[in-house]
């Protein structure tokens, strides 16, 4: 099996990089950024050739949609796979009808069953998982996030060939402004334990409150979808769940959000659950270890005031 | 004026949705259908438009077993025309062959400024059919749109990313699928709903948009669909916000995240 990685990150690569792992990729190329291809971080992956572009970011949908299928013919992989980041999925739907290819999105397991390719994806929301078999190669597949690691190889770094990019001008739609989200604090995929806030707070200010409980537990601050992306409350990087990131920390303190399923899906894999929500009814509490029935004003403080007298923190 | 079509999707209504406890599989039968969320939102986006730019507002859908009560909720909000392909071969249908269908008969009721639907549909999520149908019918895309804004011919965009904020520009047509923060969908009044039983919906048959046989093959088979099931302890935490804080305190440190 012959699969051409995309990535933007060198943890998108690492991670995809062990995908092709699993399903014994014989040979593995890449399309980076240029900046990941200075320095030694692709040396031990195993990896034949990497294509690199610089400016990555600033390549318009179009003009990026028209490199990849030009890569695509020339590689010829059997397998595409990009991180499920937003930008990778519009480019791999768009690839792939132009080239008359499956593409599928947030795949979460990747398998040879039969002869066939297998995946599994969220369906309805996360709330059921759905099976699919490829019938046609090459597929094009943006995989979950979840923070897979490859296995280290000897040094033997990949060739590196630059590809050149078409002029913008070939293209009706431009881009006329970009505005950078700052990066705060360290990768959620990471973190060990993470606070998380949602509608139950009643004002922005009031999300002091759980920055200071993380501070005290050294926990990494996420948030569900609306407080990003409808208030503006937090960065959208922050957003947890079936759009956002997935995450699977040792503990998952969830305060003020309501559990549906777009939510949950994301936040699966952790460890311990527990759930903060006054709302006896609201879905977090099916899916929690420990619940906390109470109002998040009153309980927050409460806990703080604990971890602060008998001196508890984070093992 | 511009000529804006709204591509929606007929999915089940996850809250009326139950699944099998045998089998694990949802019964798909019993729910009830509805309009796909972000379908809606596309849908609200364009109701907004034409409200201040005037023009006509059509409804496109395609599957097996449309339910023309679900389109008629799409014309009380506001559409003027809808078309739609139901037919059995669409049953196993992807996004290849949605996107197939609804972009010939997109072509086939006419030329269109701004071509909307949602970023990715309640059921599958595949975030797909934007920009295949960019590619089918050769028209400009942005996915997760948050704002549309027109002026004489050009349309300016956003977009939110994982990692930054984009607008682009572009002169008609283009294609946009919908974030669920682009608009908040509108409740239709019983008077929109009874003046939109007179408006047209229309049948076209699957034959007569004249596609190849390939392009009406899928290239993904659906094998099952399970519920995702969790293990989780259930604890409620009794007592008031101290009691609670230190029972919660007290189980963390003996499942060792905390230490005291």
């Amino acid at each position: 099996m012959h699969v051409l990685i995309l990535a933007r990150e060198l943890d998108e690569l690492l991670e995809l990089r062990a995908v092709a792992d699993q399903i014994g990729a014989l040979e593995v190329e890449t399309l980076v950024p240029k900046a990941m291809t200075n320095g030694e971080d692709l040396a031990s992956l195993g990896l034949r050739r990497a294509y690199f572009l610089e400016g990555f970011d600033d390549i318009s949908p179009d003009g990026l949609k028209k490199i990849v299928i030009d890569l695509v013919g020339k590689v010829e992989p059997s397998l595409v796979l990009g991180p499920s980041k937003k930008v990778f999925r519009e480019l791999f739907a768009r690839v792939a009808h132009n080239l008359a290819s499956p593409c599928l999105t947030d795949c979460t397991s990747l398998e040879f069953s039969g002869g066939r390719l297998v995946v599994e994806r969220p369906f309805l929301g996360g709330g059921y998982v759905e099976r699919l078999a490829v019938k046609k190669l090459p597929a094009f597949l943006t995989i979950q996030m979840t923070g897979r690691r490859p296995k280290i190889r000897e040094r033997n770094g990949p060739e590196k060939v630059e590809l050149s990019k078409p002029s913008s001008e070939d293209f009706s739609l431009r881009r006329v402004s970009v505005e950078r989200v700052e990066r705060g604090g360290a990768d959620l995929a990471k973190a060990r334990i993470v606070v998380s806030v949602g509608r139950g707070f009643k004002r922005r200010e009031d999300l002091k409150l759980a920055e200071e409980l993380a501070q005290l537990l050294g926990a990494d601050l996420a948030c569900s979808r609306p407080l990003a992306s409808d208030l503006g409350w937090m960065p959208e990087e922050k957003h947890v769940g079936l759009s956002g990131k997935w995450i699977s920390p040792q503990l998952y303190i969830a305060i003020g959000i309501s559990g549906q399923v777009q939510h949950m899906v994301g936040v699966r894999n952790s460890r311990i659950i527990v759930a903060v929500n006054n709302d006896t009814s609201a879905p977090i509490h099916r899916e929690a270890d420990y619940s906390v029935p109470l109002d998040l004003y009153q309980f927050i403080p409460a806990l703080i005031t604990v971890l602060r007298e008998k001196g508890v923190r984070a093992t | 004026m511009p000529v804006l079509h709204v591509f929606v999707k007929q999915v089940p209504d996850i809250s009326t949705l139950e699944y099998d406890p045998s089998t694990l599989a949802p019964r798909f039968e019993k729910a009830t259908p509805r309009l796909g969320e972000a379908d809606l939102v596309a849908f609200e986006a364009a109701i907004r438009i034409k409200e201040s730019w005037g023009g006509e507002v059509v409804v496109l859908s395609a599957g097996d077993g449309v339910n023309e009560l679900v389109l008629r909720e799409a014309l009380a909000m506001g559409a003027d025309r809808c078309f739609y392909v139901s037919d059995q071969r669409l049953a196993g249908a992807d996004s290849w062959v949605t996107a197939n269908v609804l972009s010939r008969l997109s072509r086939k009721v006419g030329k269109a400024d701004l071509l909307l639907c949602g970023e990715a549909s309640t059921d599958s999520g595949n975030h797909q059919l934007g920009p295949r149908l960019s590619e089918a019918l050769n028209i400009p895309c942005v996915t997760h749109v948050v704002g549309i804004e027109l002026s004489e011919g050009l349309v300016r965009v956003r977009r939110i990313l994982e990692d930054r904020t984009e607008t682009f520009e572009t002169g008609s047509p283009l294609i946009a699928t919908a974030s669920l923060e682009l608009a908040s969908p509108r409740l239709p009044s019983l008077l929109m709903i009874k003046a939109a039983s007179k408006k047209p919906i229309i049948k076209v048959n699957l034959a007569e948009l004249g596609l190849d046989e390939g392009l009406l093959e899928p290239l993904v088979e659906r094998l099952s669909v399970r519920v995702f099931k969790t293990a989780r302890r259930n604890i409620v935490l009794e007592g008031g916000p101290l009691e609670c804080a230190e029972k919660l305190v007290e189980s963390l440190v003996k499942e060792g995240v905390f230490k005291a």
